[in-house]
């Protein structure tokens, strides 16, 4: 191909995308192939950071409070509270100017305010957030799709007002016919955990004739202004005065902004005199999304931001290539190789950055004779040494199971190692859910691993280049 | 009665891992409630399709069986347009398009198949017959009574995007022309298909033009329909007939080590692996070889580029300091060959040429898809995101650049005829814009720039 890339990026979740525009945005020739499309499909759209420490009980309260209690190998430690910080700002403002705003899920989230979209292109460069920020760190307790207590660091505007930490009481209301979101189970979880909650179910008739009614169905369908309105009134209509609403994440696809405001306004219009906390807009933010099965809207609005910014700087994203082979001579990585209908298609770039994910993401593959192994480059994998070892006996087990430790080790530059210690290779870094001495999903650092490692690994080949 | 393996294909659905990704992007199923979606038609019903149980032995062999036999597929299945997006995104690897495939010729094998289906997976017989007499045959099938007779007794679509019959066949004008064309050591086989044959005969003349511009000879050998429209219906022991004849026709050129090139995204995706995985010929020495040899011409192009083996003496397609602004949508045919997008490679080299990827994930015509009647407009509203592409480019270049949008480009014949159709502004193959770049072809006219 014309020109010779600076960095292809093997993946295309979270991790991926993110060091994609990292790298982009210092001026780097960047590509991004993967197999399919990234698991951010599958996501909450939350930005966990840290919700479980290894072997704790209760959730952390502050993540960067956290860190030192982390195993020392953790990619956390590896970065250092700044430098997350630092990333999950970068990251802030690129979703802000995408018109995807995030917000702190918790610590008086009311004043962490990103500016409206309007101001999209200064957003991005505006001088960095004030680190010595007290509340840095403070996770805030989101509304599980079963009604438990999620530990998030920052959320999609959508989801702020489910937060925990405000006391007001709670109607979650579902849509008939709409599968996997049961209100009553929610209401039912939440008031265990001594919420006044209630639930309610509202009729979807009116909105559509179809049977089969999956989440990205009723989303493509309420980014219509008619079906907005039918929706308002519904919600109106069954919300009590003083109570917050919290409806399943398929507000809109592209609109769902508008239509949350719409509803705050027609809540707030209704019960003047019971309107609280009110948010930047000066309005009582009333109505949030909780997040649903897959597809989840939360994570397709996230992919469909990311995928655009990164077009917008001529950063091509293939889907469905997968990695069948490369070709290293010593300690350098020449090309890699994707499958194709015929022949192998080579790709050459300058760097490589594995961020493939874990054993979810495809990363990594476990076989029935117990071996593990990491699917692109066969990197060496710190891994239980026996299949018996991959689980504990209980799916659920609080400590979270050994395989999913699996991964690759790296130093502080994020280039893999071998056994003894060494670099694999001199142009091959890694991030993501790929690394070892993590366990994202048992801790709930999923996407603040994807976020910071990935912005540290693409920093890390935007110093390389510049030497 | 063909039998096929539990190959590939079906031992794919074993890694669905239910995440409904291929749900999210299907463009059919977001349209119709008639399709339930990906995930639903393949990978979680074939399993309990006997025909794809793992464990199931008979005489033939532990996991063969005979089409027609095991559970009957949903109906359902048959408004799948095979687009293959659910294979693009897919994260684990599920051949999703092809269980579908599969699924559709169990139930053609069963319960037989429509006379319009079967009209349908012959075009290339239909266009033969009327290439006799084109200005006819164009009268015959394009007068408003023949097309609302069509839609009444067979179920074409009277409004979809029928070709035209060119009056005169690419291999009439290769006869015609013989005294022109280029004798060299380095050759390569063009494979025109039949829409380049009989309807746009100019899209391989544009490419025989570039080719020979590159210092290749260009052999046309005889060949047949790559057999796509049947397999897309079900028909798969037809295809199984005509891939052979294919195969065969071919091979000593793929044993020579020439290139088969091809213009035609599906012609060529069929070749390298839509027959032989589907029709379960992945172990026949020939049929791989001539996987193994067939290149889509972009990504042929491209690997030349890539050695450095290209001129670049290319010239603007436009008379004008403005940039000029065209809309480039690559066809979901081409993406399931897995290459990338070659042509935006190559045509990023032509002078003031502001070329706009869509991403819209298909046109919706999918081959014969569109023009069924009961389809039509499942094609049209799966089309609407590519069709509301262009004309948002189309007010860009009336505000940026110089007047109105004069073309989009597509690498596949139905879907740029699909793109004329939904949005009324012509469109033209990627080779007929580097063949108009490099001053060998009339953009316009579509014909050879020195007129011969």
């Amino acid at each position: 191909m014309a020109g010779v890339l600076d960095l292809l990026v093997i993946g295309a979740g979270l991790t991926g995308l993110f060091a994609a525009y990292t790298a982009a945005r210092a001026g780097l020739r960047v590509r991004v192939v993967a197999r399919g499309a990234g698991s951010t499909h599958w996501h909450a759209g939350t930005i966990d950071l840290l919700g479980y420490l290894p072997n704790g009980q209760d959730a952390v309260a502050n993540w960067a409070q956290a860190l030192p209690e982390l195993p020392p190998a953790h990619p956390y430690r590896l970065l250092g509270v700044d430098a997350i910080a630092q990333a999950l700002d970068q990251f802030q403002r690129l979703v802000a100017a995408a018109g995807l705003p995030y917000v702190r899920a918790g610590g008086g989230m009311a004043f962490t305010a990103s500016s409206p979209p309007e101001d999209r292109n200064l957003q991005e460069n505006d001088p960095a957030e004030q680190f010595d920020d007290p509340r840095l760190g403070q996770n805030g307790a989101l509304i599980s799709p079963v009604g438990a207590a999620r530990p998030v660091y920052l959320a999609p505007a959508a989801q702020q007002a489910g937060n925990l930490e405000d006391d007001r009481p709670l109607l979650i209301a579902g849509l008939d016919g709409m599968p996997d979101f049961y209100p009553a189970l929610i209401a039912e979880n939440l008031q265990r955990q001594g919420r006044l909650a209630r639930s309610a179910s509202l009729p979807l008739d009116q909105l559509t004739e179809r049977r089969d009614r999956s989440p990205l169905h009723l989303a493509r369908l309420l980014d219509r202004p008619a079906a907005q309105a039918l929706l308002t009134e519904m919600v109106v209509n069954a919300a009590a005065p003083g109570e917050r609403v919290g409806l399943p994440a398929v507000l809109g696809l592209n609109d769902h902004a508008r239509l949350l405001e719409k509803i705050d306004r027609a809540l707030a219009a209704r019960d003047p005199d019971t309107a609280q906390t009110p948010d930047r807009r000066g309005a009582c933010a009333a109505v949030f999304e909780i997040p649903t099965l897959p597809p989840s809207l939360p994570g397709l609005r996230l992919d469909t931001a990311l995928r655009a910014r990164l077009d917008r700087l001529g950063v091509r994203v293939e889907i469905g290539m997968e990695v069948c082979g490369f070709h290293a001579t010593g300690r350098r990585i020449h090309w890699i190789e994707t499958e194709t209908g015929s022949r192998p298609l080579r790709h050459t770039a300058r760097n490589y950055l594995l961020a493939t994910g874990g054993i979810l993401g495809g990363g990594i593959h476990g076989d029935r004779c117990g071996h593990v192994k990491e699917t692109v480059f066969d990197l060496p994998l710190t891994a239980p040494q026996t299949r018996a070892q991959w689980l504990r006996p209980l799916f659920l087990d609080k400590r979270g199971h050994p395989v999913f430790r699996a991964g690759v080790s790296v130093d502080h530059r994020f280039l893999p190692l071998d056994r003894s210690g060494a670099p694999v290779y001199d142009n091959l870094w890694a991030a993501g859910a790929v690394l070892a001495h993590t366990d994202p999903i048992r801790e709930r650092s999923r996407e603040g691993i994807a976020i910071s490692t990935g912005c540290a690994a693409a920093n890390a080949v935007v110093r390389g280049q510049q030497l | 009665m063909p039998a096929t393996s539990l190959n590939a294909v079906g031992l794919s659905l074993n890694d669905c891992i239910k995440c409904n990704i291929c749900t999210s992007y299907c463009p059919v199923s977001q349209v119709t409630d008639s399709f339930p979606g990906p995930k639903y038609a393949a990978p979680q019903s074939e399993r309990f399709r006997d025909f794809g149980h793992p464990f199931y032995a008979d005489d033939a062999g532990p996991i063969s069986r005979t089409l027609a036999a095991g559970r009957m597929p949903d109906a359902s299945v048959d408004f799948c347009s095979g687009c293959r997006v659910c294979n693009e995104v897919c994260p684990t690897g599920v051949r999703i398009a092809e269980i579908n495939a599969r699924a559709r010729a169990r139930i053609a094998a069963a319960r037989g198949l429509s006379l319009r289906n079967r009209l349908l997976g012959r075009n290339e017989l239909l266009a033969r017959v009327g290439s006799i007499a084109p200005g006819l045959a164009n009268f015959l099938l394009h007068n408003p009574l023949s097309r609302r007779l069509a839609d009444a007794l067979f179920g074409v679509a009277e409004k979809a995007p029928l070709p035209r019959w060119h009056n005169e066949t690419l291999n009439r004008w290769l006869s015609r022309t013989r005294a022109q064309r280029l004798r060299s050591q380095q050759k390569v086989v063009y494979f025109h298909g039949c829409a380049t044959q009989y309807y746009e005969p100019f899209v391989g003349i544009a490419a025989i033009l570039v080719l020979e511009h590159l210092g290749y000879e260009v052999i046309v050998p005889p060949q047949n329909c790559c057999g796509l429209p049947m397999l897309s219906n079900g028909e798969f022991s037809a295809a199984e007939g005509y891939h052979r004849r294919n195969v065969a026709r071919l091979i000593e050129f793929v044993n020579a080590g020439y290139p088969i090139i091809g213009t035609s995204t599906s012609c060529t995706l069929t070749l390298k692996e839509e027959a032989p995985e589907l029709l379960d010929l992945e172990n026949d020495a020939d049929v791989r070889a001539l996987k193994l040899a067939t290149w889509d011409i972009f990504e042929w192009l491209r690997d030349r580029l890539d050695q450095g083996r290209l001129p670049s003496d290319l010239r603007p397609l436009h008379q004008s300091d403005r940039p000029f602004i065209l809309p480039y949508h690559a066809p979901c045919q081409l993406r399931a060959h897995r290459i990338g997008k070659p042509a935006l490679d190559l045509l990023a080299r032509i002078p003031g040429l502001d070329l706009r990827e869509s991403h819209a994930r298909c046109c919706g015509i999918a081959g014969t898809y569109g023009y069924k009647t009961e389809k039509y407009q499942i094609a049209m509203d799966v089309g609407a995101e590519l069709f509301d592409y262009v004309a948002a480019q189309s007010a860009a270049s009336d505000r940026e650049a110089a007047g109105s949008l004069s073309f989009t480009a597509c690498d596949s014949e139905t879907c740029r005829w699909q793109l004329e159709h939904g949005t009324g502004i012509p469109s033209r193959h990627p080779i007929e814009l580097l063949a108009a770049a490099c001053g060998l072809y009339d953009l316009q006219a579509r014909r050879p720039a020195d007129a011969n």
